[in-house]
């Protein structure tokens, strides 16, 4: 009876001493290990004063140069862009002079092509027939004809003249000027004398240019022909395709 | 044997990968505590040399040394009186008594089987 309980309590036994074994190096193998990693640590702490630290320093410096110049580079960076966003500025502004501009140049574009109706100052230059002279064979010496209203028509358009109607119609880039007998036909309309050209533009500049000497109105009275200046009207014209 | 190892081991490794922070002054009751335990290790390999082991002694004197040498740093540091020498001092002595007495006891046995080695021869 006492020989097979013996092997059994002594293995038991040797069991439980190598729990309590285990158990005890465990807790010397934490504390040696604890110990050991802190005084590492407090080594690693004690290093910083000296060396480490004046490197830490050095590196921190550095940084902060490396970051002052970044900034002062997208400062410069800053700068310039606004530059550009200032120069787009401005040429937005010159853009409105500019559409301003065009706006003004359409509206003498429109003027001359005649799709608009005008008002404005001007001078009504009027062409009418000399006076009947018997002694005189041919009629033509004192009637006016096409190339006499070419005269005018050019040299009030010469002289700055916007719009030009003649007999109330507008004349155009395209506008035609004939000559049928003792009528003239403008634009397939035909009109007697006296023919009443409209031009608007500066009156004075238009009737002193009529007025030169040597100019269109001596020569229209060399001709024959009566001519009126009336400066200083309000002249309205209709639009080219209005119908008169 | 191999499970004491295992527990070595992993206390080891336990230690080492444990990141608690402890403030410095407490690091003495850490110091004592190795003290402690390394003197009861030594005070265990003698006293089973000299045939007197003895599980419990052993067992209850490593745990109760490094309890009562913690406890005494702790009134120590809160006395003002660094009692904590004292116990480095005792487990010490101790630790180098102990050390002394495992190299006598080696070496009487080394010389005994060398001379029993020559007897025989």
């Amino acid at each position: 009876m006492k020989n097979p309980k013996q092997p059994k309590k002594n293995n038991r036994t040797s069991f439980s001493k190598s729990i309590i074994f285990s158990l005890v190096f465990l807790v010397l193998g934490f504390i040696m290990a604890y110990s050991y990693s802190l005084s590492q640590e407090e080594e690693a702490a004690r290093n910083f004063d000296g060396k480490s630290f004046s490197e830490e320093e050095k590196r921190f410096r550095g940084e902060l140069i490396e970051q002052q110049e970044r900034n002062k580079s997208l400062r410069e960076e800053l700068q310039e862009k606004q530059a550009t966003v200032q120069e787009y500025e401005d040429s937005f502004s010159d853009g409105e002079n500019r559409f301003a501009d065009y706006t003004e140049e359409a509206e003498a574009l429109r003027r001359y092509i005649g799709i608009l109706p005008v008002k404005g100052d001007g001078l009504k230059v009027t062409l009418q027939d000399g006076d009947y002279e018997p002694d005189s064979v041919n009629p033509n010496d004192y009637i006016v004809h096409e190339s006499h209203v070419f005269q005018v028509i050019n040299e009030l358009y010469i002289s700055g003249a916007q719009a030009i109607s003649i007999n109330g119609q507008r004349i155009h880039a395209n506008s035609y000027i004939v000559c049928t007998g003792p009528v003239i036909t403008v634009d397939g309309v035909q009109y007697p004398a006296p023919f009443t050209i409209e031009a608007i533009g500066e009156p004075d500049v238009l009737e002193s240019s009529m007025k030169l000497s040597g100019g269109v109105m001596d020569q229209l009275v060399n001709d024959n022909i009566i001519v009126t200046l009336d400066a200083g009207q309000k002249i309205s014209m209709p639009a080219l395709l209005t119908e008169s | 044997m191999w499970l004491s190892i295992l527990g070595l081991l992993l206390g080891i490794s336990l230690g080492l990968l444990t990141d608690m922070q402890i403030p410095p002054e407490y690091a003495d009751y850490l110091s004592i505590a190795v003290l402690a335990s390394l003197d009861t290790l030594f005070g265990g390999i003698r006293a089973h040399l000299q045939g007197v082991y003895d599980d419990k002694v052993f067992v209850s004197g490593f745990f109760f040394n490094i309890v009562l040498a913690a406890a005494l740093a702790f009134i120590g540091v809160h006395l003002g009186v660094d009692l904590y020498l004292a116990a480095i001092f005792a487990f010490g002595v101790r630790l180098f008594q102990n050390i002394a007495v495992i190299r006598r006891i080696l070496l009487t046995k080394w010389a005994e089987k060398k001379e029993v080695r020559e007897l025989q021869g």
